[in-house]
C-alpha cells in the first residue's frame, strides 16, 4: 500500500482486495470502515448470507486495526492488558480476548495471534495503538500500526474447508479452531487461521497486499460447481448476531469513546465471565472486576427469542405490565437459519434469568406509517446458534 | 519480623518531617538518601521562607530567627529600580517611578490576593477528601472546604471563582499601567512552574505559592542553614536511622502490597510501610514499575506536568558586587528582573519549544561576594542538550548591566537536567509538578495517587508532588504522617 494517510481532504482509501471486490459490487453499497471503503452489500444480503450458511462467503476485512507486538516483553505485555491468562499459549494459537480500563469497563475485543513467545498479533475492530503504548509503559515491547500492510479475507460457511482443500492448502482440515499456520494456495504462501465471525466453519486468510488478487481469484476458481459469494457487511452482521458476538460500539460502547459513565460495560454485564481471570497476577481493571464479581450485575447483554416476525430494532423492553423499561435491544434480525425473530439485548437483574419473560415495543413502519407491536420475548442464550462443524476436527471437506 | 516499621526514600526536608512526626509516635524508621547529604533540594533553595512554623512548633525546632529588613528589588534596565519592602505581610514602596494611583492599586491588588490566599491556606494541613469514595467524611471535608470559600462573603467568593481561572497579565493590565510593577508580580506567579503571564491559571498559582509561604515576597524569617542539622537531630534522637549514600533501585511488592526495597548494592531491607519522598513519577515508573499500575493509572501519572525551567546559577565575584541606585543596607534584598509581562511571555514562548531566547529572567539574593540566582526560563530538554559554556555567558550578561563591578572569579550552572539528576527528581521541577488547578488538592499529584497514598497497600508518598505542592514547607511531610498514623490505627 502506497497510501497509508487517512485524511479528510483524501477519498477513502482502497483495500487491496478493491478491484475484486468493485467488479463485484453491482449495488454499489459502500461502508466507511477505518478510513477504507468496504462493501455493505453486492447484490442482496440474504443471497449473501445465504452462501455463508449453505457454501461460503468471503468478506474483505482488510481495514481491521492489526498490530504487532514484539519483545522480550510481548507476552507479560498482553497478560497486563488483557483480561484472560495467556500463560500457556502456544505458538500457532489464537486467543480471543477483551481488555478493560481501570474501572473494568470494555476498552475493545480482539484476537491475539501468537507467532512465538515474543511476536503476538493483536487485531481489533477499534483503534487501540494509544491504549496499548501506554499500557507498554515499563515493558519492554515495541508497538507497531501494521493494519496497512496485511490483506485479509473472512472465508466462512461450510464449503470453505472443502474449497481450501482443493486449492492444495496441506492438512487444512486438521487445523483446529483457533488455530493457524502457513499454507500455499495458487502459489502464493499465506497465513490461514481457523476463526471467524460467522460461528461456522469458517476461516481467516492473512496475506501481504501484493498477494491479495491471487489469493482471492483462487478462491473463486471452482465456482463453476460451487458458488461461493462475496459477503458484504451486512451479512456478516446477519451471521454475527446468530451466533451471538458482540461488536464494540453496536452493543457496548468502548470505554474510551463513551462520554456518560453509564454506558460502558463489564464483562460480566456482556455475559463474558468466562473470559475473565481473576486468579491472574494483575491485569488492568483486576480490583474493580472483583468489586464486581462480589457485588453482582445490574444488567446484563442476553438473548430474545421475538414473538412474530418484525425484527424488534432499537426496541426498549418492558415488563408484561408494561409500566417499567428494564432494558433496550442493540441487535435484531429475523434468522433465516433458525427461521425466528432473534434479537440481543441488556435487561435488568431481575430478568436476567433464561426464560424470563418481557416485552418489546416495535414500531414497525409499513408504508410511512408505524405498527406498533408488542411482542412477547423469552430470555435465552445469546449464542443462538450452535453449529457442530464449527468445531470438529478434521474439518468437513 | 523486619527491624523498621517503615522506610522512607529520600532524606529531603519532607522526609526528614515525616519520619519526625512518625518516630514521635514510636514507629522505627529508616530513611534512606542516595546522596552524601541530607536536605535534597533545600541545597538548591535560595530561601526557606516558607517552611511551616507550625511544624518548628510542634517538632519544638528553634531556629534563629533572622532580623531582615526584608526588601524587593524590582531591575530596570534604565537603573531606575523599584524598591519594595515587606514587613508584617504589609507591602510599603520604598522607590518607585509608578504613580501613585498605579501604587495604589497595586497594593490593593495585593490586598485581595491576601484574603484570598489565607483561604486557601486554610486547607494546606489537611488530607485532602477523597473524590467519588461514597464516604460521608470525605463528602463534608468537600462541602466544609466549599463553606470557607463562600464564608469570602458573596462579592468576594465571586472574585476569588472568576480570578483562579485567569492569568496574571489580564488581571494586571485591567489594574496596571506601570511595567515594573506588573513584571514584578508576574515574576511571582509563574516562578518555578512552566506557565508563562499569559497561561490559564498564573493567578491561582500566585494565591497557592502565597499560601504555602505566608506571604507574597520570600522574605527571610530563619536561618535555614539549621534546619536540616536540626531535623537530622531530632530524628537522630527519636532513634531514626539514617543510611547516606544509599540510593533505592527497587520498591518490592508482594500481592499488591509493599514489603521491602533493594538498594543498587542489591542489598534488601524489608519494612511494613514504604514511604517515598521521590517525585510521583519517579516513584512509579522508576522505584515500583509500571507492572501492578493499570492503564488510566499510568497515563495519569505520564501527564502529569513536571517540566522544569529554572537553572541555578552561583557565581563568585572578586569583590562585593555594587549595583547602581541602591544603598548598602538594601544589597541584601531579593533583585528581581522581570521587567514587563511581554517580555517574561516572549522567554516562556520559546521554552515551549525547548528553545531558550536569550533574554531570560532571573531573581538573585546575594551573600558577601556570593550571587546566587535562579534564571528562568531555561527549559529542561531531552538528552540534556544543553550548550552549559553559551549558558553561563548568557547569564552573565544579563547580570552584567546591574552589577558595575562583575568581576567573576567563579560561575557555576545547575540546568534542570542537571537538578533533576543530582536531585532525582523528574523535569528537574521545583515543586515536582506545576501548581495549577487540576494539580491540586484532592488532585495532586493526580486522580487516584492524591491523599498521600498510592495503588500499593502500604506504599505512601510524602514529597512536594503531593498536597499541599512544592516550595520548601514540611507540610507534605505532616500531612502523610498523620494519614500514615491514621491508616494504622
Amino acid at each position: 500500500m502506497s497510501q497509508t494517510n487517512i485524511s479528510y481532504k483524501q477519498p477513502l482509501l482502497e483495500t487491496p482486495f478493491h478491484e475484486k471486490t468493485r467488479e463485484k459490487c453491482y449495488a454499489h453499497d459502500w461502508y466507511r470502515w477505518a478510513g477504507y471503503k468496504a462493501v455493505n452489500q453486492y447484490t442482496s444480503t440474504e443471497l449473501e448470507y445465504t452462501s455463508m450458511r449453505n457454501t461460503a462467503g468471503v468478506v474483505d476485512i482488510s481495514p481491521m486495526h492489526k498490530y504487532s507486538v514484539k519483545g522480550k516483553d510481548a507476552k507479560k505485555f498482553i497478560n497486563k492488558l488483557i483480561t484472560r491468562d495467556i500463560t500457556n499459549i502456544q505458538p500457532h494459537q489464537v486467543v480471543y480476548a477483551l481488555w478493560c480500563n481501570e474501572d473494568g469497563f470494555v476498552v475493545d475485543d480482539g484476537t491475539i495471534f501468537c507467532f512465538d513467545e515474543n511476536n503476538f498479533r493483536i487485531c481489533s475492530g477499534e483503534r487501540n495503538l494509544n491504549w496499548f503504548e501506554d499500557t507498554a509503559i515499563g515493558f519492554d515491547v515495541t508497538i507497531e500500526d501494521i493494519s496497512h500492510s496485511i490483506a485479509a479475507l473472512a472465508f466462512q460457511g461450510p464449503l470453505s474447508c472443502k474449497i481450501l482443500h482443493m486449492l492444495n492448502a496441506n492438512n487444512i482440515e486438521n487445523l483446529k479452531p483457533f488455530c493457524f499456520d502457513q499454507f500455499t494456495i495458487n502459489n502464493q504462501e499465506i497465513t490461514i487461521s481457523r476463526t471467524g465471525f460467522s460461528g461456522d466453519l469458517g476461516y481467516e486468510l492473512w496475506c501481504e497486499p501484493l498477494q491479495a488478487h491471487d489469493v482471492w481469484d483462487a478462491l473463486f476458481s471452482f465456482n463453476k460447481n460451487y458458488k461461493i459469494l462475496a459477503a458484504g457487511l451486512d451479512a456478516l452482521e446477519m451471521v454475527r448476531v446468530e451466533a451471538g458476538f458482540i461488536v464494540v460500539n453496536a452493543d457496548l460502547m468502548a470505554a474510551e469513546h463513551a462520554l456518560r459513565p453509564n454506558r460502558m460495560r463489564t464483562p460480566y454485564e456482556l455475559g463474558l465471565a468466562w473470559m475473565v481471570n481473576l486468579d491472574k497476577e494483575f491485569f488492568t481493571g483486576k480490583e474493580a472486576l472483583i468489586k464486581q464479581k462480589n457485588k453482582g450485575v445490574e444488567k446484563k447483554l442476553i438473548g430474545l427469542d421475538v414473538q412474530g416476525d418484525k425484527p424488534a430494532l432499537g426496541s426498549v423492553l418492558y415488563n408484561e405490565s408494561k409500566n417499567e423499561a428494564i432494558g433496550i435491544v442493540t441487535a435484531a434480525m429475523w434468522s433465516p437459519s433458525l427461521k425466528s425473530n432473534i434479537a440481543m439485548g441488556y435487561v435488568d437483574k431481575q430478568f436476567m434469568k433464561l426464560g424470563s419473560k418481557v416485552l418489546a415495543e416495535i414500531y414497525h413502519l409499513e408504508e410511512l406509517e408505524y405498527r406498533k407491536i408488542w411482542a412477547q420475548c423469552k430470555v435465552v442464550k445469546k449464542q443462538f446458534i450452535t453449529l457442530e462443524r464449527r468445531n470438529a476436527v478434521p474439518a468437513l471437506i | 519480623m523486619s527491624k523498621y516499621d517503615a522506610i522512607i526514600i529520600g532524606g529531603g526536608h519532607n522526609g526528614l518531617v515525616c519520619a519526625s512526626y512518625l518516630s514521635k509516635k514510636g514507629c522505627k524508621i529508616l530513611i534512606l538518601e542516595k546522596n552524601e547529604n541530607l536536605g535534597g533540594l533545600v541545597n538548591c533553595a535560595s530561601s526557606l521562607n516558607g517552611f511551616s512554623s507550625k511544624i518548628l512548633d510542634d517538632l519544638k525546632i528553634d531556629l534563629p530567627k533572622l532580623n531582615y529588613n526584608s526588601y524587593v528589588v524590582a531591575l530596570h534596565s534604565d537603573q531606575q529600580h523599584t524598591i519594595l519592602q515587606e514587613n508584617n505581610n504589609k507591602i510599603n514602596f520604598i522607590k518607585s517611578n509608578a504613580s501613585g494611583e498605579n501604587q495604589k492599586k497595586f497594593s490593593s491588588l495585593i490586598n485581595k490576593y491576601k484574603i484570598y490566599a489565607s483561604t486557601l491556606s486554610n486547607f494546606m494541613y489537611e488530607v485532602p477528601p477523597r473524590l467519588k469514595s461514597g464516604n460521608s467524611k470525605d463528602t463534608w471535608q468537600l462541602i466544609n472546604m466549599g463553606w470557607k470559600i463562600r464564608k469570602l462573603g458573596k462579592k468576594n467568593m465571586r472574585e476569588f471563582l472568576r480570578v483562579i481561572g485567569l492569568n496574571i497579565a489580564d488581571e494586571l493590565e485591567d489594574n496596571l499601567s506601570d511595567n515594573n510593577l506588573m513584571g514584578l508580580l508576574a515574576h511571582e506567579a509563574i516562578l518555578g512552574s512552566n506557565l508563562g503571564p499569559r497561561s490559564p491559571g498564573s493567578i491561582l498559582s500566585l494565591l497557592y505559592r502565597q499560601a504555602i509561604q505566608n506571604g507574597l515576597f520570600a522574605s527571610e524569617k530563619y536561618d535555614f542553614h539549621q534546619l536540616i542539622p536540626s531535623l537530622e537531630k531530632i530524628c537522630h534522637n527519636q532513634g531514626v536511622e539514617i543510611k547516606n549514600n544509599a540510593s533505592v533501585k527497587k520498591i518490592i511488592t508482594t500481592n499488591n502490597q509493599a514489603s521491602g526495597v533493594i538498594l543498587d548494592n542489591e542489598e534488601k531491607i524489608d519494612a511494613g510501610i514504604i514511604i517515598s519522598n521521590a517525585d510521583p513519577k519517579t516513584t512509579y515508573f522508576d522505584l515500583l514499575g509500571t507492572e501492578p499500575l493499570d492503564t488510566d493509572f499510568i497515563r495519569r501519572a505520564k501527564n502529569i506536568r513536571t517540566k522544569g525551567n529554572i537553572a541555578k546559577l552561583t557565581i563568585t565575584l572578586k569583590e562585593n558586587p555594587i549595583i547602581q541606585n541602591i544603598d548598602k543596607e538594601k544589597m541584601n534584598a531579593k533583585f528581581i528582573y522581570a521587567p514587563d509581562i511581554n517580555y517574561i511571555e516572549r522567554a516562556f514562548n520559546a521554552s515551549k519549544y525547548n528553545k531558550y531566547n536569550e533574554n531570560l529572567c532571573f531573581e538573585f539574593h546575594h551573600c558577601v561576594n556570593v550571587i546566587v540566582a535562579n534564571i528562568y526560563y531555561v527549559p529542561h530538554v531531552k538528552n540534556n542538550t544543553h550548550n552549559k559554556e553559551r549558558l553561563i555567558q548568557h547569564s552573565i550578561n544579563l547580570l552584567k548591566p546591574f552589577i558595575s563591578n562583575l568581576e567573576i572569579e567563579k560561575a557555576e550552572l545547575l540546568t534542570p537536567n542537571e537538578i533533576e539528576e543530582k536531585y532525582n527528581v523528574t523535569g528537574g521541577h521545583w515543586h515536582h509538578g506545576d501548581f495549577e488547578i487540576d494539580q491540586m488538592l484532592m488532585m495532586r499529584p493526580f486522580y487516584g495517587s492524591a491523599q498521600y497514598t498510592t495503588p500499593i497497600k502500604n506504599l505512601y508518598l510524602c514529597s512536594a508532588g503531593t498536597h499541599p505542592g512544592g516550595g520548601i514547607t514540611g507540610i507534605n511531610g505532616r500531612n502523610a504522617a498523620k494519614k500514615i498514623m491514621r491508616d494504622k490505627k
